[in-house]
């Protein structure tokens, strides 16, 4: 009895270096930056700091760019997220029906997600270029005039989001896949005895027997797309006039070009309320789908 | 046991202490003072300026500069948190324009004893307006390195082409608002299909062409009482012309393209207004023939923005490091004209009219420049103001809105922040 609890104790010493680091470089900073959120914190004043309650709450309620980023934020996500859930599964239905080169192809569905963020956006504001990108150069081979994909108001975010796609796609398609791997072949067996056709096998069987990491896939992307900052801040700076601004970059321009810490802390957590918001929903849901 | 750990414990600092003398830790190098030097300056700029740090290191052996270069985004954030925590760097650079911010944090010490006959840094030997750029009150904050205004930039070829060209055949850049309207008209190449193949002018950042307009319409930021004053009728008109160029007249890319300095680079742009500093990126380019000129008069006055290099030093340096970091810039001064040759206008008169820096072709022409250049505001909230500058300029060019109502917009948001900053630094 006493050895076991000795190697409990040996074994507890090995979490204690991540304790630390979560100690330190997590839970630290929530608090730090939830006092934050309560002061005014202006690197360029020289009363660097004093507590003004809920002001920057307010202040953030009221603030137009707050607003329109937010709206960019939700807008991204309504796009991005859906599709991605749909492309993700389709990719991993299609991989589980492959028989031949299916290593090969999923090699290269997970390669782009292997590229740093900031090279993705490079190669694929290249791609966009509205003078000499490869796209438009493809269209005027076959006639078609040039778009101005980064540079239209309405076409700069779409385009954000097939790149985010192409860029994010690997790693939902093999987590589905690993997924689909895992549903017992008796089910679909005795199905197709009884007469099913695909699409029952895949709304009776497939869809259900996936609900708890789709649920996991819809969550996880959900959260990514409200954070979205890389893809933005590199391909468009937040342009065409501040359509493609999302919460992240207000966040990292209030704080690092504004100066304005405390105000960015309270911008953060008000980020952190709408995710935890839809995090809510969606667990609501996936109760649900259990019981 | 502990006779083994004691044993250890010696043999590993005998060896640590054999490492720190073979590894540079002698008596020699510990005299050296060490000084850290950080800047933006990313392109081929910062490679020159590695190569005038290293002549003055052979040259003082007594200090070792060190450079740390970042990109200009982020390089501001690193100083301010890295400054707040006392750990910022010795020597580091920055802009006319954004002294006042660093100013009102008190990063920056009072550098006024470095100007005098001691130290070869005469103030008479930089214009006042250049050195009124780091007069704080008594103090001065920093010693300009260089100006670097806006100009304009043409492809020679296209200009000769187009018969755009001196009687002795070189070519000839427009100079005022009629010059430069029919310039672009014959420079530009449009297709069967209404395609321009080659645009006569293109606009680049946007917000620094309508700073680069702003004096020649005699517009403003600010009113004599420190009030934004972003809707004066100069502004407007200079905006406007921005705007009719774009949207009515047609002459350059719709706001939509990117075709700027990148189409320039590609001679599908014959002309365009840049900063100085982008000729760096044109002097690797063989077979491209290019020229620098002042911006065209279009307005009732010549006029263009610039902004300058500072050098600054730590507010809480003394002894042996502040010393070498005073002789690390009289020095970078003194040598500015190998810094010029990267892509840069000299702040020194007396350098600007050495025959060295007369061959410069592009540096030589921006530098005529200076005698009526403005710099940006002075104010510590920049950032809010150019902000809002940016999206005014974008909204006309666009066709979204009129000169008018944009800037009147960008006016009430500055109004707002300027508000604000009131409030939190009332005391």
């Amino acid at each position: 009895m006493s050895s076991i609890k000795s190697q409990s104790r040996h074994a507890n010493l090995f979490v204690v270096p991540y304790g630390m680091s979560f100690l330190v470089f997590i839970v630290c900073p929530i608090l730090f930056a939830a006092a934050l959120a309560f002061t005014q914190l202006d690197l360029t004043s020289r009363e660097h700091l004093h507590f003004v309650g809920l002001d920057n709450f307010r202040e953030a309620l009221k603030d137009p760019y707050f607003i329109q980023a937010t709206k960019v934020t939700c807008v991204y996500a309504i796009m991005i997220v859906p599709a991605f859930v749909v492309l993700s599964f389709g990719l991993a239905l299609g991989l589980q029906a492959m028989t031949f080169g299916r290593n090969a192809v999923r090699g290269l569905i997970f390669l782009p997600g292997m590229f740093n963020v900031v090279v993705a956006s490079i190669i694929w504001r290249w791609f966009y270029d509205g003078e000499f990108g490869f796209f438009n150069y493809l269209l005027k081979r076959v006639g078609i005039m040039p778009i101005h994909w980064l540079g239209e108001k309405t076409l700069a975010l779409p385009s954000i989001v097939v790149m985010s796609l192409w860029w994010g796609l690997g790693g939902a398609t093999i987590i589905l896949l690993a997924a689909l791997q895992q549903i017992p072949t008796h089910l679909y067996e005795a199905a197709m005895i009884d007469g099913a056709t695909s699409r029952r096998l895949l709304t009776n069987i497939t869809i259900p027997q996936m609900r708890h990491v789709l649920l996991f896939i819809v969550v996880t992307s959900t959260i990514g797309a409200f954070q979205v900052f890389g893809q933005t801040f590199m391909m468009t700076n937040g342009g065409p006039d501040r359509s493609t601004t999302g919460l992240v970059q207000l966040i990292y321009d209030t704080a690092f070009n504004k100066y304005r810490l405390g105000y960015a802390a309270a911008l953060s957590w008000l980020l952190f309320a709408m995710i935890l918001v839809v995090i809510i929903v969606q667990a609501l849901l996936l109760r649900r789908s259990i019981d | 046991m502990r006779g083994h750990f004691l044993t250890g414990l010696f043999f590993m600092c005998v060896v640590l202490a054999a490492l720190k003398l073979f590894t540079g830790g002698g008596p020699l190098a510990r005299q050296k003072t060490e000084i850290s030097f950080w800047n933006g300056w990313t392109g081929p700029d910062g490679t020159a300026m590695l190569e005038v740090i290293r002549h003055f290191n052979e040259e003082n052996p007594d200090i070792e500069v060190s450079m740390q270069r970042m990109a200009w985004d982020t390089y501001y954030n690193k100083l301010m948190v890295s400054a707040m925590s006392g750990r910022g760097p010795q020597v580091f650079v920055i802009h006319a324009s954004t002294l006042p911010r660093m100013v009102r944090a008190g990063y920056l010490a009072d550098v006024s004893d470095l100007f005098g006959s001691s130290t070869g840094l005469l103030p008479s030997d930089f214009e006042s307006k250049v050195l009124d750029q780091v007069k704080f009150g008594k103090k001065m904050v920093g010693v300009p390195l260089d100006i670097h205004p806006q100009g304009l930039y043409c492809n020679a070829d296209q200009l000769i082409a187009a018969g755009l060209k001196n009687p002795d055949g070189t070519p000839k850049p427009p100079t005022n608002r009629d010059e430069f309207i029919d310039a672009i008209k014959k420079l530009q190449k449009v297709g069967a299909n209404g395609d321009h193949d080659v645009w006569g002018f293109s606009w680049t950042f946007w917000r620094n062409n309508f700073m680069a307009l702003i004096p020649q319409f005699h517009g403003r930021y600010f009113d004599d009482n420190g009030n934004p004053d972003l809707v004066n009728p100069g502004n407007v008109a200079a905006l406007a012309f921005m705007g009719d160029l774009m949207n009515h007249l047609k002459l350059t890319p719709p706001a939509e393209s990117n075709a700027g300095w990148t189409g320039f680079r590609q001679k599908k742009v014959a002309m365009l207004f840049e900063g100085v500093y982008m000729v760096g990126d044109l002097q690797s380019l063989t077979d491209f023939k290019y020229f620098g000129a002042p911006v065209p008069q279009i307005g009732s006055q010549p006029g263009t923005v610039g902004d300058s290099h500072c050098l600054c030093i730590r507010s809480d340096l003394n002894g042996k490091e502040r010393e070498a970091s005073e002789r690390f810039i009289s020095y970078l001064s003194k040598h500015s004209l190998a810094w010029a040759r990267a892509g840069q206008v000299p702040a020194r008169i007396s350098i600007r009219n050495s025959p060295e820096f007369k061959q410069l072709q592009v540096q030589y022409a921006f530098s005529k420049e200076v005698p009526y250049m403005i710099y940006p505001p002075r104010t510590p909230l920049l950032f809010e103001l150019i902000q809002e500058i940016d999206q005014a300029v974008e909204r006309v060019l666009r066709g979204e809105m009129t000169p008018q109502a944009a800037l009147e917009l960008a006016n009430s948001n500055v109004e707002k922040a300027i508000a604000r900053d009131k409030e939190e630094n009332k005391s």
